[in-house]
């Protein structure tokens, strides 16, 4: 699977934040999917300005027309980052996030400074995504801002014991290993890699699986030996 | 510290800050109100959380930990930071304050685009004075047919088409060039000269052609009541475009993303400043300037009240505007 690109910034105290960058490819997925919604909504406009001219108010269907599609044209994507905390209906599948480039969450007044120039960055704003460490297009030159992965808070199980000499790869190893155990699809291999760790950790530290008993399943005494909760 | 103490001592404030975090989210995912005493403490344990952050990525990179409270850090960042959190200023504040300000920054420029649109029209309604025939390029066949019987082409916008009709394409017309003017000026500001010079040419060439038709005084009545303020906003909106373009290509000793950025607030707040004004000139447009129910000197009147009324609002003397941004 392919790493997502991390860029550093410098936040309080500065401390060094990683922000994870979308790229070109899930940039433009994201926006092929709010044009495709675009047209849908465009569509429906005309449809809504059709009924309201024929039953409504007669001979005023062009008018809704001209008037409603400016308005989308232009505000479709700036109204939808502005109310939804910078995401549209693509970002939002994708979860994608706009953000200002120290991470904040930006103003309205940057969020319609990006979206105003999107006619331009339809010409040039894949190269410049191309071409920039941080993926940004005109717009969010001009704005100031960037768009990031929103990812899921991390679930995975936090160790509560540790055996002495273990690192953070040991660590990370078993901690990855007691969040997937459950959705891994042979269940003889979960419980093969569990005799591996108990093994580890009966020649560091057997004190910690004293009183388990020897029968149980690996993967429960793994998880009762390093009393992992989850997180 | 070990791992396990680490996270043994550390976990109850991330668990609390989590749970501030989910608290004060409102529907849409944005802060609601919250005391003082709850951001307060909520600052003070995000502080804590990046710290924890910086710790557990130097010191257990790869772990549960380290990635938990890298999204902490980075989600709490989000919501406690940025410009989003603070509420827009009202239409008030925006038109008494931001909009005056802005275009007072701006005005230096303004006169320069004002001096090119004059030298462009010159040159146009000299082209035309010389060549007749150049109307041809610009109004087109059957509008000089017309201008040849004594009829000006803008009669047709209210006899021909609907009024609604006239007015919300006029509107829309406008506003997509005061917006591409604008936007276009983030490519080192040559949209906006481009349309700066070529309404200036088109404006002195018509001129020109219908005072060779000598149907000049009808096509300033027909312009009296919406003309001005339209081409102020026209060159109002290149300016602001310009005043971008020109913070790109002489960005001074600032990085130019900075100077764009802040060219982008006085900018932004001057087009947002006129775009409602081309509603108003649409329907005046359509109602107004082609009815010859209305007399001249009213048509006059109402073009140079417009006039004023603009130039009254962005001209007034604004009141000391905060550093915070207003839009």
């Amino acid at each position: 699977m392919a790493e997502i690109r991390r860029e550093s910034i410098l936040g309080l105290d500065n401390i060094r934040l990683d922000l994870p960058v979308a790229g070109l490819g899930s940039r433009s997925l994201a926006a092929f999917l709010d044009y495709l919604g675009l047209g849908v909504v465009g569509f429906a406009w005309i449809v809504v300005s059709v009924v309201l001219g024929t039953q409504v108010a007669r001979g005023w269907t062009p008018v809704f027309v001209v008037a409603g599609l400016f308005l989308l044209d232009w505000g479709y994507f700036a109204v939808q980052e502005i109310l939804g905390g910078g995401r549209t209906l693509g970002k939002r599948l994708l979860k994608l996030r706009v953000v200002t480039a120290e991470g904040g969450t930006p103003g309205a007044g940057p969020l319609l400074i990006r979206n105003l120039v999107r006619s331009l960055d339809l010409f040039c704003g894949p190269l410049l995504m191309a071409l920039d460490p941080l993926s940004r297009r005109l717009g969010d030159r001009l704005a100031g801002t960037l768009v990031v992965h929103e990812r899921e808070r991390e679930a995975a199980p936090l160790l509560g014991r540790v055996p002495p000499g273990w690192g953070a790869r040991e660590l990370a190893v078993v901690e990855a290993f007691l969040a997937r155990a459950r959705t891994l699809g042979d269940p003889a291999v979960a419980r093969e890699m569990a005799e591996r760790i108990l093994l580890r950790i009966r020649r560091d530290a057997p004190e910690l699986l004293a009183g388990l008993d020897p029968g149980a399943d690996p993967v429960a005494a793994v998880r009762q030996a390093l009393q992992a909760e989850e997180g | 510290m070990d791992y396990a103490r680490f996270v043994r001592l550390r976990r109850p404030v991330w668990e609390a800050f989590e749970a501030q975090l989910a608290d004060i989210r409102d529907v849409r995912g944005r802060l609601r109100r919250a005391g003082y005493g709850t951001l307060e403490d909520m600052a003070l344990r995000y502080r804590q959380v990046l710290h924890d952050h910086a710790l557990a990525g130097a010191r257990f990179p790869g772990t549960a930990a380290a990635r938990r409270l890298q999204s902490l850090a980075l989600e709490g960042t989000r919501r406690l930071t940025g410009e989003g959190r603070q509420r827009p200023a009202g239409l008030r504040t925006f038109f008494n304050r931001t909009f005056p300000s802005a275009f007072q920054r701006q005005l230096g420029l303004l006169g320069i685009v004002v001096a090119l649109f004059l030298l462009a029209a010159v040159w146009g309604l000299t082209m035309a004075a010389l060549r007749p025939e150049i109307g041809f390029a610009f109004l087109g066949p059957e509008a000089i047919r017309g201008l040849e019987e004594g009829q000006l082409w803008t009669s047709s916008l209210v006899t021909t088409v609907p009024p609604a009709l006239s007015s919300s394409g006029i509107a829309t017309n406008n506003l997509t060039v005061a917006l591409t003017a604008w936007s276009g000026g983030v490519l080192a500001g040559l949209v906006p000269l481009y349309v700066v010079l070529l309404n200036g040419l088109m404006l002195g060439a018509i001129l020109g052609v219908t005072l060779h038709y000598s149907m000049a005084g009808e096509l300033l009545r027909f312009i009296s009541a919406h003309g001005m303020l339209e081409l102020t906003l026209i060159l109002v909106s290149a300016t602001a475009g310009l005043s971008l373009g020109r913070a790109l290509v002489a960005a001074g000793d600032r990085p130019r993303a900075q100077a764009a950025r802040e060219a982008g607030r006085d900018s932004l707040a001057v087009l947002l400043g006129c775009l409602p004004w081309f509603v108003v000139l649409a329907l005046v447009e359509v109602f107004v300037s082609p009815s010859p129910e209305v007399p001249a000197g009213v048509k006059l009147i109402l073009g140079l009240a417009l006039e004023g009324a603009f130039l009254a609002l962005a001209l007034r003397p604004s009141q000391q505007e905060s550093s915070e941004p207003a839009i």
